[in-house]
């Protein structure tokens, strides 16, 4: 089975021609920034005069504010190149790989099997990553109608924004790239199983075609991917790779026509020095969660919410756009999710929700993943609260998701005594009191709001109607026998999952759609695999499932170069 | 009622710290370098601009290795080696010689509550 391309025509298609229109480049913020006093919008003549209208005229630093005056693209102005002079020493490989995570390790290592010299340089003092499920799919236990019909599904989700091509590459490669991280990462003594289809169960049919899956799982917690990622470089360096840590790459060594030829890196004694790479380099960084300009910038929804990584300062994304690379439009893609503070299979039922005052504010039957939407202010920065009371066991039996009983609940209850089992346990938030006051305490609500929001529902419920929200009656379940309990979820911002302009062997694309030589692009630095508000949840462990299979496949691209 | 947010909650670091108060004489805060005699070249160099003092040259004095194996008992955990950095958390990122310390893991850890000195 594979994913030929259907009948391309003529020139970049659609994904790609929006990215170049309405995308922000080095050359269409310099063209124009060069061009007079008039407020000149970044997003250049033909963009809607709101859109225009958003930036003012970039200063001569070359700082692009928007109207509000809160976002300002710091990272724009390219640094000076650092001299020869300044470097300390030079090391050449055949590829050289930036960031060592979930698309890092995996490019690496392909790389290293497929005969090339690879180096890696990581800011962190080892592979670091997050998160445990990372998904593909079994092309022999599907039926070809069943991977196009997820394919589509992936694009929907993606509100038709898009590289369908990409999709289609992740879901025609995904099952033998994750069976070779399984594999791998094993090797270097990673504790990792394939969960396979039974992970997968509300896909096992799409559009009434069969499908299963390979469903790596790196855990369970505290376990996870960053430790699988650090057993998979231990593979990586057994093939002959090697891995600089501390090491954050400063900059991209270019030649005169703009090829990129390696990367200056900083130690930790403070000095640089040159990573030549013959065959190309690999930036895998990660995301930007932790830079404010281009946070604010790109995706302000998330302004006032939580982070839950640190130093993913978008390094890489500033690499690119130096090197001519071009960002998707504004309004990135954000992955926000709390599956820690209770039990993940209880984070979808549709019980009462209240925000950070105890207000109720949402039909609850929408899920978690996506209640980041209704809580982005700075007073609610992502908290609510799951309530329900001493009956959930025979009131949600029905429900959607998974019900834990009252004793493993426990587990995820600060309060209680005892070792926790396969949780973080410095994470988990969930509470059982004997009055609802009592709870308002431990969720940190307002208990006096919180008695009034339960109140009114009570009668909503009594009813048989939700009048307030319209959720459908088959979820509503009144609160009334102690003990009550909640569980405070946050859900703060795990990835932001848009990236920067590449082709199909993930080869950065400048301004006029032509390859960069020499600088390739992966994990969630590469764009065009996402585009929705909300990263999608059809596929558990669709993100490090497609980390794993563009380093792989990239990795391997290069060596061959 | 609004929340104020620090901006350390949103995980943006330290950036712009110190751009303003360059050169100002800085707040003594009691500290036990100055009481142990330790000079202010010794973090700063010799440049004679103070600035954001480097990691390294903390290690210089404190052996990160050393150190964590004396806070091994710290509760509700050990500073000094973490899931996140191992040994190697930046130590200006809580302990400050010129202001009060502060406590990086708390935002995202909210039981986290040890005291930095
Ligand atoms: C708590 C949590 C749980 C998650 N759970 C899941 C899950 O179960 N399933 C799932 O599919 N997804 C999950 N995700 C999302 C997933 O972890 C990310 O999408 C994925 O790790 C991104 O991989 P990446 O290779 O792009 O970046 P990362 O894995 O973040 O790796 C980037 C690496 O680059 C390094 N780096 C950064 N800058 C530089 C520089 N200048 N020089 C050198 N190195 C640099 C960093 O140190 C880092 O190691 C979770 C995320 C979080 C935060
Ligand atoms: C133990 C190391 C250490 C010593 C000793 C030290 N400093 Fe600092 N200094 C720092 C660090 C670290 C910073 C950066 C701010 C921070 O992280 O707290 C800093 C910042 C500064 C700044 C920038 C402004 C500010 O307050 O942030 C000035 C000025 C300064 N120091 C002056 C001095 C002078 C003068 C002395 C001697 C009296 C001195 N320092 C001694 C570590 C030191
Ligand atoms: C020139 C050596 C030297 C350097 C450089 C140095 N220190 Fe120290 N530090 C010391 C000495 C000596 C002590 C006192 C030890 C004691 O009394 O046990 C100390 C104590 C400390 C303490 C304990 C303070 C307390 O109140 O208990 C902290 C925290 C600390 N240093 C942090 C730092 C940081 C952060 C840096 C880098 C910005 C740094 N040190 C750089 C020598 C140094
Ligand atoms: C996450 C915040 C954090 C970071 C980062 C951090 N420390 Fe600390 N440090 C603490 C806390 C908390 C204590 C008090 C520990 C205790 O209660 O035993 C402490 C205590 C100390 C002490 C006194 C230790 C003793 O023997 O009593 C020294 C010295 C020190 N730190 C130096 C450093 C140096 C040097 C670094 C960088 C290598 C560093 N710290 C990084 C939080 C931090
Ligand atoms: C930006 C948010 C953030 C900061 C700051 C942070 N952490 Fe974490 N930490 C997390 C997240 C998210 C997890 C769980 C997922 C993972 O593995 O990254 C975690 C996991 C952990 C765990 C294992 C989880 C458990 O409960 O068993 C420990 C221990 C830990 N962190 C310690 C620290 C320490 C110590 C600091 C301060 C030096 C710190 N963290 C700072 C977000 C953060």
């Amino acid at each position: 089975m594979s994913d030929e391309p259907r009948e391309e025509g003529q020139g970049p298609d659609a994904y790609t021609r929006r990215v170049l229109e309405q995308g922000l480049s080095r050359r269409s913020f310099l063209g124009r920034a060069a061009g007079g006093a008039a407020a000149v919008g970044l997003f250049g003549m033909g963009a809607s005069p709101a859109l225009a209208a958003a930036v003012k005229e970039p200063k001569a630093e070359g700082f692009a504010t928007s109207t509000d005056g809160g976002a300002t693209l710091t990272f724009l102005p390219k640094p000076k190149p650092i001299r020869d002079r300044e470097i300390s020493e030079t090391l050449t490989f055949d590829v050289v790989v930036v960031g060592a995570g979930a698309s890092g390790v995996p490019a690496a290592l392909s790389a290293a099997e497929h005969g090339a010299k690879v180096a890696v340089v990581q800011k962190a003092p080892f592979a670091l990553s997050q998160g445990n499920t990372g998904s593909g799919i079994d092309l022999a236990a599907s039926e070809k109608a069943g991977v196009e019909a997820l394919v589509a599904r992936l694009i929907a989700d993606s509100n038709h924004r898009c590289d369908p091509k990409l999709i289609r590459q992740w879901a025609y490669h995904s099952g033998e790239a994750v069976r070779w991280v399984i594999d791998r990462a094993k090797q270097g003594g990673a504790t990792v199983v394939d969960q396979g289809s039974p992970a997968q169960r509300a896909i096992l049919k799409v559009n009434g075609y069969s499908m299963g899956y390979v469903t790596s799982f790196f855990g369970p917690k505290p376990y996870t991917t960053g430790d699988g990622m650090r057993a998979l470089a231990k593979t990586a360096e057994k093939a002959g790779v090697k891995f600089f840590f501390q090491m954050p790459a400063v900059q991209l060594v270019q030649g005169r026509s703009g090829e990129v030829q390696g990367v200056i890196a900083r130690g930790h004694d403070g000095k640089y020095r040159k990573f030549l790479a013959k065959k190309g380099v690999i930036l895998a960084t990660g995301d930007y969660q932790n830079n404010r300009a281009m946070s604010d910038y790109f995706i302000p929804d998330v302004k006032h919410l939580e982070r839950k990584q640190m130093d993913r300062t978008g390094d890489g994304f500033a690499l690119a756009y130096w090197a001519g690379g071009v960002f998707e439009p504004i309004g990135h893609t954000k992955m926000l999710h709390d599956f820690d503070a209770g039990p993940a299979s209880m984070c979808d039922m549709p019980f009462l929700a209240v925000d950070r005052k105890g207000r109720r504010f949402v039909n609850e039957t929408v899920e978690m993943s996506l209640l980041n939407n209704y809580l982005k202010d700075a007073e609610n920065a992502g908290h609510y609260s799951q309530v329900f009371d001493a009956d959930y066991m025979t009131q949600a039996a029905t429900w959607p998701g998974k019900l834990v009983p009252p004793d493993g609940l426990k587990n995820y209850m600060p309060d209680e005594p005892g070792p926790k089992k396969g949780v973080f346990e410095s994470q988990v938030n969930t509470h059982k009191a004997g009055t609802l006051e009592e709870l308002a305490r431990k969720l940190e609500v307002d208990p006096a709001t919180l008695v009034a929001t339960v109140r009114r529902y009570n009668e909503v419920v009594a009813s048989g109607k939700d009048s307030d929200f319209g959720k459908p009656a088959s979820f509503l379940a009144p609160i009334l026998k102690a003990p009550f309990y909640g569980i405070h979820r946050r859900v703060r911002v795990s990835a932001i999952c848009s990236g920067m302009l590449v082709d199909e062997h993930h080869q950065a694309l400048n301004a006029d759609g032509k390859p960069i030589k020499g600088l390739f692009l992966v994990g969630n630095l590469g764009g065009g695999f996402y585009g929705g508000v909300d990263y999608p949840l059809t596929v558990f462990g669709l993100s490090l499932g497609r980390c794993y299979t563009f380093g792989y496949l990239t990795g391997r691209h290069v060596a061959r170069l | 009622m609004t929340i104020h947010i620090p901006s350390r909650i949103l995980g943006f670091g330290l950036a712009g710290l110190l751009a303003a108060s360059l050169g100002a004489a800085p707040a003594a805060r009691t500290s036990k370098h100055a009481a142990r005699g330790v000079t202010c070249v010794q973090c700063h160099g010799k440049s004679g601009k103070p600035a954001a003092v480097p990691f390294r040259q903390c290690q210089g004095c404190h052996d990160p290795a050393d150190l964590a194996a004396r806070t091994t008992q710290a509760k509700p955990t050990n500073p000094h080696q973490n899931r996140h950095y191992g040994t190697q958390t930046d130590c200006t990122r809580c302990h400050h010689e010129h202001k009060a310390s502060e406590n990086l893991c708390l935002p995202c850890h909210t039981r986290f509550t040890f005291k930095v000195p």
